[in-house]
């Protein structure tokens, strides 16, 4: 039986336990005079049948997943000859595999010794073996399973209670995932950081002043010394990004303003799905109007004026950073706008203030928790973004306020430092992923402080 | 707490004058004054073509609290928040008739709003204190109209318009409490001591006490009493011994028309219109 068969088998399962279930329950209670007698409706006996039958043979299932190949090949390798067995683990992890591939059915390179065909025939057997075991433990599972709830369905059988547990044990599973694999993520970066910051000193990383991340490959090389300070391509990151909230904030606010407070509802309902659009473009789509249209624009303007700007600036990049994030702002701020209260209103209104001051005073300060969020997610979507820095801010690292300059962020050298054949453990390499814990300390900074200003400043509304 | 029971359902006289027939919809009563506040002519509200109230002619007296009761929806809250334009919020709506004040269309095109709601000021039917201080509540609408120049005319004006409203003695301690931690009771003073901090001349107020406990709103009857010195009152409200109580001059409203205006006592003891006797004596409502 394939996998496929014993998970249709389980459906199948599953499914005539919650009639199983259901109809045991209305043959219980049809004796003693109707559903009124149950202690919950027939559908939960049903539904805590269906629940027993498959999520314990769910688990089993998933565990032996896991586990059988690691335990197969342990039982394989144990059987190995010797002179195979005491090679290094280099060697010996090329041969189990070959001895997979051979299993797979795959093209090997090379001649097959009889002692591991041997050993693959064993493999295989010893998989064929699993699987049936498998089959027969999650279906023997399930019906047991079935037939054990059935007997004890009872009209005093709790079985909504039973229910509502079991979805929410589910419910708290799905919440907890998501913080699991936050979690995950932060200590993978951080064990790779760890391991950039054996071959590369903390503070030399934090406070240098210079990023040029080559490594030698051999020592008399040319240009050997690879510069791995950070501060250049930070600087770039806040930089960009700044320009980009100079643009987006404002002009996301006051689109907002007149949105939810002038604008009458036709063209509302017009601007504002054409606005959220200009969420919706890709950026790779804004990264080459940055580098093909905004760019040499602004560089033809800058020669005008007589300025030197680059053919990449960080102007161009943030400028058109800034329109791709106006929805996240606009938007936002709109929703939360519209939530204060219409009686604030009023109540400012009635006191003879103008509009403006009504929403100056009354409604800007109600929506603050609100706009700041919105205004967050902005920067956070500003500092992580990367396909329009690449294409129209460019690569160089350089030290620099000056927004007609190159500038390069933390992003872009994270892709740069990983595309492409790469050693896993040169300080190069490993770079990205300090630089990915750096911004996401930042990040993290950053939230903690706007939600400080928040507590700090927010006026509650009833 | 000594509020007296004025007056309540009795019997009505034997013997007296047969009543306008329910199907008449014309005002009956006396709807003019002596020299008006406000003066209301053939004032009609439509809300996007849907007749809201129409042709209601209704003088509003100096220094009166005039009340306005009916069943729900009959327009009285719509005919309130046309005396100082807050139905100019409400999109698609729209106002026919004159309301003059001081001889003047509130409704003519070069009336500015703003000082005509510094005028005419509003206490709602839940109280919306600001999301700020006590002491900035108050002091909101002087510093916008720019009545206080200094910090000491802004206390001045905060503590005489909570002592005015009675409040001053429970909030004198927290004036940098946030409005909203405030009791309903006490929220509904602060809103009527921040509209009276403007120096307001009439005062409307949407079903002040509606949301709020008989001891609460005993002290708001109490302090309506005394604002009327000073100020012109109209009141729209669900509760007729409120009405009975506090008003001197009651209008009765029935979908969307004014159907009997009269002194109080009159309106309570001896309505006029059929309609009027119908509600008062809780026959619908």
């Amino acid at each position: 039986m394939t996998t496929i068969h014993l998970l249709l088998t389980l459906l199948t399962l599953t499914l005539a336990g919650f009639f199983i279930g259901r109809s045991k329950a209305i043959a219980v209670c049809s004796a003693q005079g109707g559903p009124s007698t149950l202690h919950s409706r027939p559908i939960y006996y049903g539904i805590l049948t269906a629940l027993w039958c498959a999520v314990p043979a769910l688990i089993v299932f998933l565990f032996w997943l896991i586990f059988q190949s690691t335990i197969i090949t342990d039982l394989v390798v144990a059987d190995l000859p010797d002179q195979i067995r005491s090679l290094p683990e280099a060697r010996l992890n090329l041969v189990i595999n070959d001895l997979r591939n051979i299993v797979a059915g795959n093209i090997v390179g090379g001649n097959i010794s009889p002692a591991i065909q041997a050993a693959a025939d064993h493999y295989k057997s010893l998989e064929m073996t699993g699987q049936a075991a498998l089959s027969v433990i999650v279906t023997v599972m399930a019906m047991v399973a079935v037939a054990g709830v059935w007997l004890k369905i009872t009209p005093a059988l709790r079985a909504r209670n039973h229910v509502e547990k079991v979805i929410e044990i589910l419910l708290l599973g799905c919440s907890t995932l998501a913080v699991f694999t936050t979690i995950g993520i932060v200590l993978s970066v951080l064990y790779e950081a760890i391991r950039f910051f054996k071959i590369v000193p903390v503070h030399k990383f934090l406070f240098g002043l210079e990023w040029s991340p080559q490594m030698a490959i051999h020592a008399e090389q040319i240009g050997s010394s690879g510069a791995f300070g950070a501060v250049p391509v930070i600087l770039g990151t806040m930089l960009i990004a700044g320009i980009a909230m100079c643009v987006a904030v404002p002009l996301g606010l006051m689109a907002a303003i007149y949105l939810s407070e002038y604008a009458n509802r036709h063209f509302r309902n017009v601007a504002k799905p054409l606005l959220e659009i200009l969420a919706g473009i890709p950026t790779v789509v804004y990264g080459f109007f940055a580098a093909l249209v905004v760019a040499p624009a602004i560089r033809n303007t800058g020669d005008m004026l007589g300025f030197s700007v680059s053919s990449e600036s960080a102007l161009a990049a943030g400028l058109v950073m800034g329109i791709m994030i106006i929805p996240f702002v606009s938007s936002l701020s709109d929703d939360v706008i519209n939530a204060v209260p219409q009686s604030l209103r009023d109540g400012a209104l009635s006191l003879g203030s103008t509009r403006s001051e009504t929403i100056i005073h009354v409604v800007l300060p109600a929506a603050l928790p609100g706009i700041v969020g919105g205004v967050l997610l902005a920067v956070s979507r500003a500092i992580g973004e990367t396909m329009i820095v690449v294409m129209a801010a460019g690569l160089s690292a350089n030290l620099t306020a000056n927004p007609f300059q190159a500038v390069t962020t933390v992003t872009v050298q994270i892709v740069t430092l990983l595309v492409g054949d790469q050693e896993f453990d040169s300080a190069k390499t490993l770079a990205a992923f300090a630089l990915g814990l750096l911004l996401f300390v930042i990040t993290l900074i950053l939230n903690v402080v706007a939600l400080m200003v928040v507590r700090k400043y927010r006026e509650h509304y009833v | 707490m000594n509020q007296e029971q004025t007056t309540g359902h009795l019997p009505r006289r034997p013997g007296r004058r047969p009543l306008v027939e329910r199907t008449e919809r014309e005002t009956v009563g006396q709807t003019a004054v002596e020299n008006p506040r406000m003066s209301c002519q053939n004032v009609g509200v439509f809300y996007d073509s849907k007749k809201a109230i129409s042709n209601i002619c209704l003088d509003i007296g100096r220094n009166e609290v005039i009340a306005m009761i009916g069943p729900s929806g009959c327009g009285k809250s719509t005919f309130l928040r046309c005396l100082n334009r807050m139905n100019d919020t409400i999109e698609g709506c729209l106002v026919t008739g004159q309301i003059l004040m001081d001889g003047k269309n509130i409704y003519d095109s070069d009336v500015d709003v703003v000082p005509l709601r510094a005028q005419v000021g509003m206490v709602f039917q839940k109280p919306n204190p600001f999301p700020k201080s006590i002491y900035d509540n108050i002091a909101y609408g002087a510093r916008i109209h720019g009545l206080v120049q200094n910090r000491d005319e802004t206390d001045e004006l905060v503590v005489g318009s909570l002592k005015r409203a009675g409040l001053w003695n429970e909030v004198k301690d927290r004036l940098e409490m946030p409005g909203t931690s405030l009791s309903g009771g006490q929220q509904q003073r602060l809103c009527i001591a921040r509209a009276i901090a403007v120096n307001p001349e009439v005062i409307l107020m949407d079903e002040p006490c509606s949301s709020l406990d008989p001891i609460a709103t005993a002290i708001i009857e109490e302090l309506i009493d005394e604002l009327k010195q000073d100020y012109t009152i109209a009141i729209v409200t669900h509760s007729m011994q409120q009405a009975s109580r506090i008003s001197q001059r009651t209008a009765y409203f029935h979908q969307g028309d004014l159907i009997e205006i009269g002194p109080t006592d009159q309106i309570f003891l001896n309505p006029l219109h059929q309609l009027t006797e119908d509600y008062i004596t809780g026959r619908f409502g």
